[in-house]
């Protein structure tokens, strides 16, 4: 099964340091080498909005809402159940030091 | 189970391995270490729900196991007074980075040769999966006490061959590949597949390619399963039938996988060496998944890697499997003939696949009867329900004996009936030749429809001038009308062809084919084309009894082809005298076999008339040269020319 973790961005939150690079990076590897990690990036935190009426397209610059609600990046998991899923996370957020994710699964 | 209890199981199916490889390390003995684990376990689950899970589970399991298994050795140690070793051992613990070692060996063991092979793929779900028994003995099917036994008895056998219990890497591979298969293609039962031991399979597969990444043949089955298992989703209709690869709706494939699947097998291409079995059958599945549609698919290419495939492993299955790419690259007959060599293999007495694959091929080349009864056969030896369920559909949708003459034996007698000309047998040769290539020589007269047609048409024809469109389109409704096939053309619209292709010569042109050094008969055939306007047919069928010299011209069927001074000064001398008879004659006079009706032969010189393709042909060289494009004009042009000329001129 598969979800999409999209952590939210953190206005308080210290720049990452070299440690937090080194011990991501290595996470990052090795949910990869297990096919648990599919993708992962980071968000801009700009954005931009686009809005389709009556079919005209109109494209909206970010920054749009409330910083605190924006998504600071995303990972597509692969992972045998939802348990598996909360291990993947409480391992995610030790490495990071807290923070709020909002997970949904992915179907088809 | 409580929510300490998953997630213990969860920090436990991703760490068992490392945690089992590292105490067996140390104690020698994977029964032991599976038990030391075991305790580690049971602290857990006393603890974490009092203090919550700790940060570092895995560690947190490792670090308690390890205290477990020093306690052990330094029992068993005390009593045969070892104690240097133990320290030995102790430091060898500290080392960093064993983990990935401790695995491998881990899978060595699990896979040994001394265990039977069902007893190594439970083992190594056990030990490196971290599954419990009842979970192994749902995905095999059987009774938990079944598996329990039977990973005990594992045990003991590893105890009692402790010197020669190694695998090498091919045995982990066909433990890992049968893992797989168990899971892809249930053996038996109502679903066709169990797909969490794919993704079991898949990542123990991944895990011995960080483990073993120098290993071709290691990426090679990554690669084939990934790829298989992306077409999980596609295999299986909504009643659970199973769907052939090449009915299988390719965008129900997992592009995920399938692009992990390309990227093991170029890591398998990266190291090189000669390709071994499961680098080419990830090679074949490469090909298949890289076909965008079941018509692409590089059939030629597929054969060939079934042909070194089964040099390295001529198995039945693996033959049965080049039957069918044969029969696809070149024709069902030439899979057939594989096919028909393997039905005397004992191994293959009860497969169902064989008869399965030689009904297909048989119905290709319309043996329907026997077609028929292999499918029927299939289906009485396939143990899957659905898959016996679709070979029975398959059965019975072959009417016995008569289904009607198929779109190759129709074409055939179509182009055979005796009032068709050689031109046209030409033409409407090329227009259903197409046709059967595209849509199968097999194909069921009566399920030939007009949207068939229309989808022929529209990939080899599009493109083409309206007036070859329309050419094909007659033929169709000349077949439609002789097969009794009505509306076959109802998805044909007809082109309107424009008379922009034959331009009419401006006067500088003309003037130039006027110079021309010609016969005279040329001469006048041209020259009256243009002055009349007429058409190059009414103008050929001129006779010169029907010539008006002084009112400069001549009754043709109903009506009349008149022409000015350029033509009525070089009459005179293409008639010569003659009476009767076409005023246009050909060069010599016609062959026996090819005789004109009367009315077109000469009754004087026993020349026939002139043909409109020689005509044109004689027109065409003699204006080659003069052609600024070098290709020639055409009779029409001149026609053209003088109808644009008039119509402008008051």
């Amino acid at each position: 099964m598969r979800y999409m973790m999209m952590t939210m961005r953190d206005e308080n939150e210290a720049a990452p340091d070299e440690k937090l690079f080194v011990e991501m990076g290595k996470f990052v590897e090795e949910l990869s080498a297990a096919g648990i990690l599919v993708a992962t990036g980071g968000l801009d935190p700009d954005g931009m909005l686009m809005t389709v009426k009556d079919g005209e397209l109109t494209v909206t610059d970010g920054p749009y809402a409330e910083a605190k609600e924006t998504v600071g990046g995303f990972a597509l998991v692969d992972v045998r159940s939802k348990d598996e899923l909360e291990e993947i996370a409480r391992r995610f957020f030790a490495i990071t030091g807290g923070g709020v994710s909002r997970v949904h699964q992915v179907f088809g | 189970m409580t929510d300490a209890h998953r997630a213990i199981d969860a920090v436990w199916k991703l760490e068992a391995a490392k945690i089992i490889g590292g105490l067996t390390r140390m104690v020698h003995d994977v029964g032991l270490a599976e038990e030391l684990a075991q305790d580690a376990l049971v602290a857990a689950l006393e603890q974490w729900p009092e203090s919550g899970v700790p940060d570092n589970p895995g560690a947190w399991l490792m670090a308690i196991a390890k205290r477990r298994a020093v306690d052990h050795i330094r029992r068993a140690r005390l009593a045969e007074s070892k104690q240097a070793q133990l320290v030995q051992d102790q430091q060898d613990d500290d080392s960093a980075d064993s983990g990935d070692d401790d695995v491998l060996r881990l899978m060595f063991i699990t896979c040994s040769p001394v265990l039977a092979p069902k007893d190594r793929a439970a083992l190594t779900l056990r030990l490196l999966g971290g599954l419990s028994a009842a979970e192994i003995a749902r995905a095999f099917l059987t009774t938990e006490l079944n598996i329990t036994q039977r990973i005990a008895a594992a045990k003991r056998t590893l105890a009692e061959h402790e010197r020669s219990r190694t695998a090498d890497i091919p045995a982990i591979l066909e433990v890992i590949y049968l893992i797989f298969n168990e899971g892809y293609s249930a053996t038996s039962g109502d679903d066709l597949m169990r797909p969490g031991l794919c993704l079991e399979a898949l990542r123990l597969g991944r895990m011995l390619a960080t483990l073993a990444p120098q290993e071709a043949e290691v990426h090679g089955l990554v690669a084939l399963m990934e790829i298989q298992a992306s077409r999980q989703a596609a295999r299986t209709g909504p009643s659970g039938e199973p769907i052939q690869l090449h009915e299988q709706d390719r965008g129900r494939w997992d592009p995920v996988l399938i692009r992990r699947g390309f990227t093991a097998m170029l890591r398998a291409r990266d190291i090189g060496g000669t390709p071994g079995p499961y680098v080419l059958q990830a090679a074949i599945a490469v090909c298949h998944a890289q076909a965008r549609t079941a018509q692409d698919t590089d059939w030629i290419q597929i054969s060939n890697l079934y042909t070194a495939l089964v040099r390295l492993l001529p198995t039945p299955v693996v033959q049965l499997n080049r039957a069918v790419a044969m029969g696809r690259a070149y024709g069902p007959e030439a899979g057939l003939a594989l096919a028909d060599r393997l039905v005397d293999d004992p191994a293959l007495r009860d497969y169902h696949l064989l008869p399965s694959v030689r009904g297909d091929l048989l119905e290709q080349v319309g043996r329907h009867e026997e077609a028929r009864l292999e499918y029927q056969r299939a289906a009485a030896l396939t143990k899957n329900a659905a898959e016996r369920a679709f070979l029975a559909r398959r059965a019975a949708s072959i009417v016995p004996a008569s289904t009607g003459p198929t779109l190759g034996d129709a074409t055939r007698d179509f182009l055979a009936r005796p009032d068709l000309n050689a031109a046209t047998v030409h033409s409407y040769g090329q227009t259903l030749r197409r046709l059967s290539r595209a849509l199968g020589e097999q194909l069921p007269l009566r399920s030939l429809k007009s949207e068939h047609v229309a989808r022929v048409f529209a990939t080899a024809w599009q493109d083409a001038a309206p007036r070859t469109w329309n050419r094909h389109r007659s033929a169709i409704r000349s077949f439609a009308v002789w097969a009794e096939l009505a509306g076959l053309d109802a998805d044909l619209d007809w082109r309107t062809e424009s008379s922009s292709g034959t331009p009419a010569l401006d006067p500088v042109r003309l003037e130039a084919v006027w110079a021309l050094d010609v016969p005279v008969r040329e001469r006048v055939l041209w020259r009256l084309l243009h002055e009349s306007g007429a058409a190059v047919t009414t103008v050929l069928s001129v006779n010169v009894e029907d010539i008006d010299f002084d009112d400069r011209r001549a009754r043709t069927g109903r009506s009349w082809v008149s022409w000015r001074s350029a033509t009525a000064g070089l009459l005179p001398r293409l008639t010569a005298g003659r009476t009767r008879g076409p005023l246009f004659l050909a060069d010599r006079r016609p062959v026996p076999a090819r005789m004109p009706a009367p009315g077109d032969l000469c009754p004087e010189t026993g020349r026939g008339r002139l043909s409109y393709p020689r005509a044109e042909y004689l027109f065409k060289q003699a204006t080659r040269r003069i052609d600024p494009a070098g290709r020639g004009y055409t009779l029409k042009q001149l026609r053209a020319g003088n109808r644009t000329r008039s119509d402008t001129s008051p």
